[in-house]
C-alpha cells in the first residue's frame, strides 16, 4: 500500500508536468522539433557517454541578483544555480521529478511524511560528502525570519510543511520546522495535509541544500564568488562576481553523474539588447540568444529558431471594488469579447506566445490522466472569446444598466518593451470595438506598477503570473477573498469554498475529483470575467544547430544544460 | 605725413605767429591756402551705422550668415511640417492597422521611378530577398509615405506628430529655463557675498544630484505627459543657462551705468531687470537656442528609460526608440525622425551659432 | 590663496553631505519600494523591511548610513544583486567605468579641439562647414543608433573590434564603446573651440604677437589655443564626470558590466542604497572636480586670484 501511493504522487507529478515543454500557438512545429531532437540525443547520449565536447556559449538577458539559493527569486538566478547545485529531485526533459540527490524515497500512507534516501556518492566540491543537515540547515534558512526569504511560501503555503507557516510569522523558532536529519543519509519531512506535487517542489532552488560549516565560514560573502560557492552538481562555478555580465561554469568531475555530462562547461554572457545578441550569435559567438519579436520575421524561416513556453500567463486586471463601473459584469463580458488575442499575439508579439481563453494557461499543469488542464481553449467560448458583436451586446446591456455612455478606464502597464506594445494594442481594441470607451495608458516601472495595484490605486492592471509548480491552483489559488494578489477584491463565496477543498479538504487525496473541481472553480472565474487573460508567454529562441539536448521548461527551472550536446 | 604732422603742430599753436614761421620756415601764407578744397564729389558719406538700432544691425548681420539663414529655414520647414504633416493624409498618429504593419516607404508618382514603391529588402537569417507586401497583399490604393510601423500606424503621421511634441517640450523647457536661470543667475550675481555664496551652494547641490535621478523620481510621482516631461527638464537644465547670467552679471556691475543708475536711487530689482538685462540679452538668447536641442535630446533619453512620453502619444526620441528594435529588420522605420532629429539640432545649432555672431559686439568685425 | 582654498574645500563637504540629504529624502519620496513583487505577501515585506531597517525613521536612517560611510560601509543591495555589499559592486564596476570613460574623454578632447581649431583657422570654408556637421551629428544622433551601428560595421561585417565587452580581451573591447561615448564630448569640444578660438584669433593680443612677427603652429598653439583653452576646460569638466560615472546606453549595447547601467536599474527597481551610492559618488566627483577647475583657476589666472584676495 505504502509503496501504491509514493507510486501514485510520483506517477502524478510526472504527468503533470507532462507536455510542459514547448509552445502553443504558431511555433509549434519549430519547438516539437528541438523537442524530438533532445529527447533523440539524451537515448544516444545515456548509451555513449562519450569525451566531453564544446563549451557552451549562453546569452542571458537579465545579470543574476542572487546565487543563493533561499534568496535567489528571479528564473535567470535559478536556471544558474541549478547548474551547479542537485535538489533532492530533478526535473527530466518532460519536467518529471525524477531522482538526483535522493536515490529513493517514501511517501506514508496518508501523505503527509516523505522519508528520502540521499545518495552515498554525492559530495560537494569541496569533498563533504551531501548529508541530510544540509537541507535541514537550508530549509530553516529558507523559513528564518531573520533571513526574509522572499520565496519562504513555497514551504509554508506550497509545501505545507510542518511549522513553516509560524516560523515564518515568528511565532515559533526554525528548529521546530517539519524536517529532520533521521541519520546523515535520511531525511524526514513532515506536512500538514498531503501535497500532490511535493516531489516536483523539491527541483525548485528554494528547496536546495547548503553546506552548514562552508555557509559560516564564509560569512557575509556566501554566494558572491567562486571561492563562496559549493557545487553537488553538474557544474562548478569558476568565475563570477556579483551583477556580473560574464561568468563561467566548468564540468564537475566529482558529480556522482558526471559520465552523462558531456559538456566542458558553459560560459554564460548578459546582453540586455536583442538586436546586438543576434549579431553575436550570427557571429559564433553565441550558441543559444533570446529574439525581440521584430526580429522573428528575420529569423521564421531559420531551423535554429524555436520557441520555448516561459509559462506567464498575462492578463488584465479589471479593479472590481474601487470602480464602479468595472464592477459590472456586462461590462467586463463586453471588454473580454472584444480583445482579439489571436491579433496580439500573430501580429504584435510574433514570439510564438499562445492566445489564451482560460484562467489556467495551457501546457504547465497536466491532470490525472495526463492531460493538459488548458488544452481544450474554447472551454470558456460562453464567457471569453473574441466576438465583437457579442461584446457590442453586452456592453449595450451595460449601458443601460450603468446609464452611462461613455466610460473612460486608466490602465497601469509595465515600462518594459512586450507591455507597452501589448497595451496599445488592447488600447486600440477596445477603442474601436466599444465606441465610447476611452483607455488612458499609465506607463510605470514594474515595481510602482505591483505597487500601485497591490494598493488598488488602480482602474485596470496588464500584469502576469509565472505558475510555482505545476499545478492549476498555482493560478486559481489567487482570486479567493483576501489573496494579495487578488488585486481586484473579487469575492464569491462558492469560489472560495471549492478551493479550500482542493487545497486542504478531502478531495486533496482524490485526483480525479479535484480535477473537476478545479474545472468548476475556473468556470467561476471566467464567467464572472474576474480576469482577461490575453496570452501565454513565450521566449522566441536561436539555438545553434550544433547544440541539442538544452531541456526548456515554463517552470521554476527554464533551461537546464545537464544533458546537452555541442558537436564539433 | 610729415605735411600733416606740421598741420597739426600749426593749430596747437594758433596765434603764436613766430612758432608758424618757425615750423613752416620760408613760406608764406596766401589766402588760397586757406580755401576749400573743392572735392565734395569724391568724399563718400559713410552709410551712418550709429544711427541703426541695434536689433536691425543684428539682423543684418544674422542674413549675412548663409548656414545661419539655411538652419532658420529648416526651422520654420519643420515647425509648418509639424502642423499640418499629420493632417496631409487620412491616417492618425494613434490609429493601428494590424493588417498592414510594417510596410516600406511608397509614394504616388515617384514609385514609378522605381524608389519608393513599397519594395523592401529583409535580409533574414537564411537570406535576403525583397519584398513588396503592397503587391502580395494587393493594396494598389494604399500609400504610406514614409512606411508603416509594427502597429501599422503611419509613420509620416507619426513623425510629424512627434515632431510637434518634441518641439512643444523642447521650446517650452527652454523659454521657462531661460526665465528661472537667469533671475537665478542675474540675482546671486547681482548681490553677490552671502547671498550669492547661498544661491550658489543650492545651485551646487541640485547640479551634483545625477540628472537622471531627478528625472525618473519627478516623472514617476507625477502623472507622465507632456507637462511633467517639460518640468523634469526644466528642474535639471536652468542652471547652465544660471551660470551664464551670473558671468555677464559679474562682469557688468562694475560698470558706471549701473552706478549713475543706483545713485540716482534705483531699486537692486530695476537695476537688474531693466538696466543690466537688456545688456546681456546677446548671450542669453544664444543660450537658449543651444538648450533647445539639449532639452530634445534629454527626452529622447527619457524615452530610451522608459519614462518618456507616454503611448502612444509619441516625440522624435520616442520614435527612435519604438524603431530602434527594428534596425536590423525594417531600417526604413528609424530613418524618418532620425533624419527630422538631426535636421532640427543642426538647424538650432546653425542658428544659435547665428545669432551669437551677430549678436555678440566683439564679432562685429567680421 | 591657501586661505581661499581652504574655505573652498569646506564648503564642498558641506556641500557634499547636504546632497546626501537630498538623496535620501528623494529616496523616500520615491513610490514603489524595493520589494514589489507579485509574489510577495504584505507579511514578507513587513519582515524585509525590518530585516534592511527601512522601517525606522529617516533621520535614523540617515545618520545610520552616514555612520556607516565613514567606516566605508556603503550597505548591500536589496535586489539587483541581492545582499551584496555595494562597496563591492562599486571596486569591481567603477574601474572599468572610468577606463572607458577616461578612453572617450581623451579621445573626444583631442578629436574635438582639432576639429575645433581646423573650423576656426579655416572659417567659413569647406572645413569649417564639414567639421560643423560632424558636431552636430555627433549631438543629435542618439548614441544608442550610434553605438549599434558601430557595432554592426566594426563588430558583426568587418570583425575588427569585438562587439561585446570582454575582460579577457579589455583594451580591444573597450574601442567601440569608447569611440560611442566621445562623439558628444567631440562634438561639443569641437563646437566650443571653434568659438572660443574664433574669439581668440580677433583679439588685439593676437593681433599684436602676429604683427612681432610670430607665426604658423606657434601663434596657434602658444598664444590662440592657450587662452582659448580655460573656458574650454570649463565645459569639459562636467563632461569628464559624466562620462567617468559610466553610461547606460553604451553599458547596455556592449553588455559591459559598468556602474551607468547599474544606477538605472536601481532607481528603476529602488534599489536605494545603490541609487544612493552611485548618485553620490557622481557628487563627489563633480563637486571634486568642479574645486579642481575653481582653483586651478585661480593658479591660472592671476586676475582671479586677486579677485578672490580681495574678498
Amino acid at each position: 500500500m505504502k509503496n501504491a501511493k509514493s507510486l501514485l504522487a510520483f506517477g502524478m507529478a510526472t504527468a503533470m508536468a507532462l507536455a510542459a515543454t514547448g509552445c502553443g500557438g504558431s511555433a509549434s512545429s519549430a519547438s516539437s522539433a528541438a523537442e524530438s531532437t533532445s529527447s533523440a540525443s539524451q537515448a544516444t547520449e545515456a548509451e555513449s557517454a562519450s569525451a566531453g565536447s564544446g563549451t557552451l556559449n549562453i546569452m542571458l538577458e537579465t545579470p543574476v541578483e542572487s546565487l543563493d539559493p533561499q534568496l535567489a527569486t528571479d528564473g535567470t538566478s535559478f536556471e544558474v544555480i541549478a547548474d551547479y547545485t542537485d535538489g533532492l529531485m530533478q526535473m527530466d526533459a518532460d519536467g518529471a521529478a525524477v531522482p538526483a540527490c535522493a536515490e529513493s524515497y517514501e511517501v506514508s500512507e496518508d501523505g503527509t511524511t516523505y522519508t528520502f534516501h540521499i545518495r552515498e556518492d554525492a559530495v560537494w566540491s569541496n569533498g563533504d560528502p551531501v548529508t541530510a543537515n544540509d537541507f535541514v540547515f537550508a530549509w530553516q534558512r529558507a523559513v528564518d525570519p531573520a533571513n526574509a526569504s522572499e520565496y519562504s511560501y513555497m514551504l509554508s503555503d506550497i509545501g505545507q510543511i510542518v511549522n513553516a507557516a509560524e516560523i515564518i510569522a515568528g511565532e515559533k523558532d526554525v528548529s521546530e520546522l517539519g524536517v529532520t536529519a533521521v541519520d546523515d543519509k535520511t531525511l524526514e519531512v513532515q506536512l500538514n495535509v498531503p501535497v500532490s506535487y511535493f516531489l516536483s517542489l523539491m527541483y525548485f532552488p528554494t528547496y536546495y541544500p547548503v553546506n552548514q560549516a562552508f555557509f559560516e565560514s564564509c560569512g557575509d560573502t556566501f554566494a558572491t564568488s567562486p571561492e563562496t560557492t559549493l557545487s553537488n552538481g553538474a557544474f562548478v562555478l569558476t568565475s563570477y562576481e556579483p551583477a556580473a555580465t560574464a561568468f563561467e561554469l566548468v564540468k564537475n568531475e566529482d558529480y556522482y553523474d558526471a559520465d552523462k555530462v558531456q559538456l566542458a562547461g558553459l560560459n554564460y554572457q548578459v546582453i540586455q539588447d536583442s538586436q546586438q545578441a543576434l549579431m553575436s550569435y550570427q557571429n559564433g559567438d553565441l550558441d543559444t540568444t533570446l529574439l525581440n519579436g521584430e526580429q522573428v520575421d528575420q529569423v521564421k524561416d531559420d531551423p535554429e529558431f524555436t520557441s520555448v513556453g516561459a509559462g506567464y500567463l498575462w492578463y488584465i486586471s479589471p479593479n472590481i471594488k474601487e470602480v464602479p463601473e468595472l464592477a459590472n459584469l456586462n461590462l467586463r463580458l463586453a471588454m473580454t469579447f472584444a480583445l482579439d488575442r489571436d491579433s496580439i499575439c500573430n501580429d504584435v508579439l510574433k514570439d510564438g506566445c499562445a492566445p489564451t481563453y482560460t484562467a489556467v494557461p495551457p501546457e504547465f499543469a497536466a491532470g490525472p490522466d495526463g492531460s493538459d488542464f488548458s488544452a481544450d481553449q474554447t472551454m470558456f467560448a460562453d464567457a471569453c472569446a473574441y466576438d465583437p458583436d457579442k461584446a457590442l451586446e453586452y456592453y449595450e446591456a451595460a449601458k443601460t444598466e450603468l446609464s452611462q455612455d461613455t466610460f473612460t478606464f486608466d490602465m497601469v502597464v509595465d515600462a518594459d518593451d512586450a507591455p507597452q506594445k501589448v497595451a496599445q494594442v488592447v488600447k486600440e481594441q477596445l477603442e474601436t470595438t466599444l465606441p465610447g470607451m476611452t483607455i488612458n495608458l499609465t506607463i510605470e516601472p514594474k515595481k510602482q506598477r505591483v505597487e500601485d495595484m497591490q494598493n488598488g490605486n488602480f482602474q485596470l492592471g496588464l500584469t502576469r503570473w509565472g505558475p510555482d509548480y505545476a499545478d492549476p491552483m498555482t493560478y486559481l489559488g489567487m482570486w479567493v477573498t483576501d489573496n494579495s494578489n487578488n488585486y481586484g477584491v473579487w469575492s464569491n463565496a462558492d469560489y472560495d469554498a471549492i478551493i479550500a477543498e482542493c487545497t486542504t479538504g478531502d478531495l486533496c487525496t482524490d485526483p480525479e475529483g479535484r480535477w473537476s473541481a478545479l474545472y468548476d472553480a475556473e468556470k467561476i472565474v471566467m464567467d464572472e470575467a474576474v480576469i482577461f487573460p490575453l496570452y501565454t508567454q513565450c521566449n522566441a529562441e536561436m539555438v545553434s544547430s550544433a547544440v541539442s539536448g538544452i531541456e526548456f521548461h515554463p517552470v521554476a527551472l527554464n533551461r537546464v544544460y545537464k544533458n546537452a550536446v555541442k558537436a564539433g | 605725413m610729415a605735411q600733416t604732422a606740421a598741420a597739426r603742430v600749426k593749430i596747437n599753436t594758433l596765434g603764436d605767429s613766430a612758432a608758424i614761421d618757425a615750423a613752416f620756415p620760408g613760406h608764406t601764407f596766401t589766402e588760397k591756402d586757406f580755401q576749400l578744397k573743392d572735392n565734395a564729389g569724391d568724399i563718400k558719406i559713410d552709410s551712418n551705422f550709429a544711427s541703426q538700432s541695434f536689433w536691425k544691425d543684428v539682423r543684418i548681420r544674422f542674413f549675412r550668415k548663409k548656414s545661419a539663414v539655411f538652419g532658420l529655414v529648416m526651422i520654420v520647414l519643420i515647425v509648418i511640417l509639424a502642423v499640418v504633416g499629420p493632417g496631409m493624409n487620412d491616417y492618425t498618429y494613434s490609429g493601428q492597422t494590424l493588417s498592414q504593419k510594417n510596410m516600406a516607404p511608397r509614394v504616388p508618382v515617384i514609385e514609378n521611378l522605381g524608389i519608393l514603391d513599397g519594395d523592401e529588402t529583409m535580409s533574414t537569417s537564411t537570406g535576403s530577398k525583397v519584398v513588396n507586401v503592397y503587391q502580395e497583399k494587393g493594396l494598389d490604393d494604399v500609400y504610406y509615405w514614409f512606411g508603416s510601423d509594427n502597429f501599422g500606424r503611419d509613420i509620416w503621421t507619426r513623425t510629424w506628430e512627434g515632431a510637434r511634441v518634441s518641439l512643444i517640450i523642447a521650446v517650452a523647457a527652454a523659454v521657462i529655463d531661460m526665465v528661472i536661470g537667469m533671475s537665478y543667475g542675474l540675482i546671486s550675481g547681482y548681490f553677490g557675498g552671502k547671498v550669492d555664496m547661498v544661491m550658489q551652494r543650492f545651485l551646487e547641490v541640485a547640479n551634483g544630484i545625477p540628472r537622471l535621478v531627478i528625472c525618473t523620481l519627478l516623472l514617476l510621482v507625477l502623472k507622465p505627459g507632456i507637462l511633467t516631461i517639460v518640468f523634469a527638464l526644466m528642474l535639471t537644465e536652468w542652471v547652465g543657462m544660471s551660470r551664464i547670467a551670473r558671468a555677464e552679471m559679474l562682469k557688468l556691475k562694475e560698470q558706471e551705468f549701473v552706478l549713475a543708475s543706483r545713485t540716482l536711487g534705483a531699486g537692486s530689482f530695476f537695476i537688474i531687470f531693466r538696466e543690466v538685462l537688456p545688456n546681456i540679452i546677446g548671450p542669453i538668447i544664444t543660450q537658449v537656442m543651444f538648450s533647445i536641442p539639449t532639452a530634445i535630446f534629454t527626452e529622447a533619453f527619457l524615452s530610451f528609460v522608459g519614462l518618456g512620453i507616454p503611448v502612444p502619444q509619441c516625440s522624435l526620441g520616442s520614435l527612435i526608440n519604438e524603431s530602434y528594435n527594428s534596425i536590423t529588420t525594417h531600417s526604413f522605420q528609424i530613418i524618418p525622425p532620425i533624419v527630422v532629429m538631426v535636421l532640427l539640432m543642426l538647424s538650432f545649432n546653425l542658428v544659435a551659432d547665428g545669432l551669437r555672431e551677430a549678436l555678440d559686439p566683439k564679432m562685429k568685425s567680421m | 590663496m591657501k586661505k581661499y582654498t581652504l574655505k573652498r574645500i569646506l564648503t564642498s563637504l558641506f556641500t557634499l553631505l547636504a546632497i546626501l540629504l537630498v538623496l535620501f529624502i528623494l529616496m523616500k519620496l520615491m513610490p514603489g519600494s524595493p520589494f514589489n513583487d507579485e509574489k510577495l505577501s504584505e507579511e514578507m515585506r513587513a519582515a524585509l523591511y525590518a530585516k534592511y531597517g527601512l522601517d525606522q525613521p529617516i533621520v535614523v536612517q540617515f545618520f545610520k548610513y552616514v555612520g556607516g560611510m565613514l567606516r566605508g560601509d556603503l550597505g548591500v543591495s536589496y535586489n539587483i544583486s541581492k545582499n551584496t555589499p555595494i562597496s563591492q559592486l562599486i571596486q569591481t564596476r567603477l574601474p572599468i567605468s572610468i577606463r572607458i570613460g577616461g578612453m572617450a574623454v581623451t579621445l573626444g578632447a583631442v578629436v574635438g579641439l582639432i576639429l575645433g581649431i581646423v573650423a576656426a583657422l579655416k572659417r567659413d570654408t569647406v572645413w569649417d562647414t564639414c567639421a560643423t556637421i560632424i558636431s552636430v551629428i555627433g549631438v543629435s544622433v542618439p548614441s544608442y543608433v550610434f553605438a549599434l551601428g558601430l557595432s554592426y560595421f566594426f563588430g558583426f561585417k568587418l570583425k575588427w573590434f569585438p562587439m561585446l565587452f570582454s575582460a579577457k580581451a579589455i583594451t580591444q573591447s573597450s574601442v567601440l564603446p569608447s569611440i560611442s561615448l566621445s562623439m558628444f564630448t567631440m562634438a561639443s569640444i569641437a563646437r566650443f573651440t571653434r568659438s572660443e578660438m574664433l574669439e581668440v584669433l580677433d583679439s588685439d593680443y593676437m593681433l599684436l604677437a602676429e604683427s612681432k612677427g610670430i607665426s604658423g603652429a606657434s601663434l596657434i598653439f602658444r598664444h590662440a589655443l592657450r587662452n582659448a583653452l580655460i573656458p574650454i576646460i570649463t565645459v569639459l569638466a562636467p563632461l569628464i564626470v559624466d562620462l567617468m560615472t559610466g553610461s547606460l546606453v553604451v553599458e547596455k549595447i556592449f553588455a559591459i558590466p559598468g556602474v551607468g547601467s547599474l544606477l538605472v536599474n536601481a532607481i528603476q527597481s529602488n534599489d536605494y542604497n545603490v541609487v544612493i551610492s552611485l548618485s553620490f559618488i557622481y557628487s563627489a566627483m563633480y563637486i571634486g572636480i568642479m574645486l579642481v577647475v575653481d582653483i586651478l583657476y585661480g593658479i591660472i589666472d592671476p586676475r582671479i586670484r586677486l579677485a578672490k584676495e580681495g574678498n
